[in-house]
């Protein structure tokens, strides 16, 4: 099943560039059993690029592989980022590299930030639901709206205290505003604990996919509005029913006609064609690659893009055609 | 999902004589003679997108660009299109004109740091817009201007700034080696024919 994003709030600039700096490993701690925290500082700089809450950067690896992590320190403070990378065994391989090469002294390549999970701004209550490593982007947020005095409250779902993390710095900055769901200890989050939607009201989820379509489907059916609800995910969406099928890309400035094979992306065939500018993520989560298209049926497989953006724009890193697509390039 | 590792693309260069722009300049006379400047500074990147570093000394080859530079290697944000960009050049005298927000176009004057600019020389003293279809050394390498260098977008978005319009026709030039060698800051510049 596919989840569908839908930020209303989002600003989408694919095509901005952004700076790849060599950030010093300041601190690398665990702040979990399984979860690294990193401090990241500039070896000649004193200020970093500045971000608002909800933002993440970029962690290039040395093969040219490219992650998503969100910031999880203070924007406040500029002379240094904090990143919590999970280690997934199951994963694509990232993290354990990370886990194993980002030791104290080390340099990280990391972009600047970017930010696709904002705060809405105006919100009369803001309702934030994570599920474990999902927390990273809230702690920036959780920061802002308690500096601001704002009606928020915090859903943390994990297994347990010890597979939580960052849940002391949590406890600090969020006090009583702090829910936690632990599974072990026979509290697991429940759905119905959402609260209808009011005036106003934004309701932020990132987790895994069982937290998350529960979550949005719960939101839906007691009447939160799809420009009220936001979600940010790092993560490729699994359908293992989908079979690629080849189809025709005709680029329109040159009436170029790209056979895109079936186990080949359209991103792919765009690069090799010399028309594919920037790319990152090359899962469908972070819209560096999107471009526009004129004419024919998208299957669009991206968790970026908004509804209603979906009619003339797609994600080639992960989008696909029937049969034949006029592409706007 | 692609996730081989990022490919070398071979870099295209073209030769700064064999440039529209450098080709017809140098058939064509004129320009300022009697000057003299200083290299001031040396950066690299060693890909595209990556912030610049400082180089106490580079390693120009000729045909080629800098060792360690992003267009050295192939891998730079305009790689793929065969061009004169072995090595770039700006004027210390255009950062200072930003500076001081001269002429006054983007309301507001503009810090735009040697590291910052994305060239691989910062000069002074150089008149570099007379350069394109010259030759001229840099210490004991010998460059060639191949066409003026030209703002991009793409430099607005990574520095945030919006310098696209304060660098129009002050943006430097781009070179192609004659001769190859070492260059250090403190390096004179001279015109040559």
């Amino acid at each position: 099943m596919f989840v569908q994003a839908t930020p209303s709030n989002f600003c989408l600039d694919p095509m901005t560039a952004r700076l790849i700096m060599k950030l010093r490993v300041a601190q690398a701690r665990y702040t979990a059993s399984d979860v690294l925290h990193l401090t990241l500082v500039h070896p000649r700089k004193s200020e970093l690029p500045a971000w608002t809450p909800g933002a993440h950067v970029d962690l290039r690896l040395p093969d040219g592989r490219v992650r998503q992590y969100s910031l999880c320190g203070d924007p406040q403070d500029r002379s240094r980022y904090e990143i919590a990378i999970k280690r997934e065994m199951a994963g694509r391989g990232a993290s354990v590299w990370a886990h194993a090469h980002l030791t104290e002294g080390t340099l990280a390549h990391v972009s600047a930030p970017r930010n696709n999970f904002p705060l809405a701004e105006g919100a009369r209550r803001t309702i934030l639901i994570a599920g474990g490593i999902g927390i990273t982007p809230f702690v920036s947020m959780a920061r802002k709206l308690e500096g601001e005095g704002a009606d928020f409250e915090l859903n943390l779902c994990a297994a347990s205290p010890a597979a939580t993390p960052l849940l002391p710095e949590l406890r600090a900055l969020c006090g009583e505003r702090l829910k936690t769901w632990f599974s072990r200890e026979g509290r697991r989050f429940d759905t119905a604990a959402i609260e209808p939607y009011g005036d106003r009201g934004h309701l932020y989820v990132c987790g895994p996919p069982r937290l998350l379509e529960p979550t949005l489907a719960r939101a839906r059916a007691i009447g939160w509005p799809g420009a009220s609800v936001h979600t940010e995910v790092f993560k490729p969406l699994v359908d293992e029913n989908f079979k690629p099928e080849p189809f025709d890309a005709f680029i329109a400035s040159t009436g170029a006609v790209l056979h895109v094979p079936a186990d080949r992306t359209l991103l792919d065939v765009l690069r090799a064609n010399g028309l594919a500018t920037a790319s990152s993520c090359e899962l469908g989560v972070c819209g560096t690659c999107v471009c526009g298209y004129r004419s024919g049926r998208v299957i669009h497989r991206d968790v970026i893009l908004p509804l209603a953006s979906r009619q003339d724009r797609m994600t080639p890193c992960v989008s696909r055609a029937h049969v034949s697509i006029t592409l706007d390039l | 999902m692609n996730e081989q590792p990022r490919a070398l693309r071979v870099p295209r260069m073209v030769e700064a004589f064999d440039h529209f722009a450098g080709a017809a300049a140098a058939a064509t006379p004129g320009g300022a003679t009697n000057w003299r400047g200083t290299l001031l500074h040396i950066h690299i990147a060693e890909a595209a997108s990556y912030e610049m570093e400082e180089l106490t000394e580079a390693r120009c080859i000729a045909g080629r660009g800098i060792e360690g530079d992003r267009y050295f290697a192939g891998n730079g944000t305009y790689s793929p299109k065969a061009d004169v960009r072995e090595i770039t050049l700006i004027e210390q005298e255009a950062l200072d004109a930003l500076a001081r927000n001269d002429p006054p176009l983007q309301g507001g004057a503009i810090v735009l740091r040697p590291e910052d600019h994305r060239r691989n020389l910062t000069v002074r003293g150089v008149p570099l817009n007379h350069l394109v279809g010259r030759r001229f050394r840099v210490g004991d390498v010998i460059l060639r201007g191949g066409r003026l260098n030209f703002p991009c977008k793409y430099l607005e978005e990574l520095l945030n700034l919006p310098v696209y319009l304060a660098l129009y026709n002050r943006s430097g030039l781009n070179c192609s080696i004659e001769r190859g060698g070492i260059v250090r800051p403190g390096d004179a510049i001279e015109l040559l024919s």
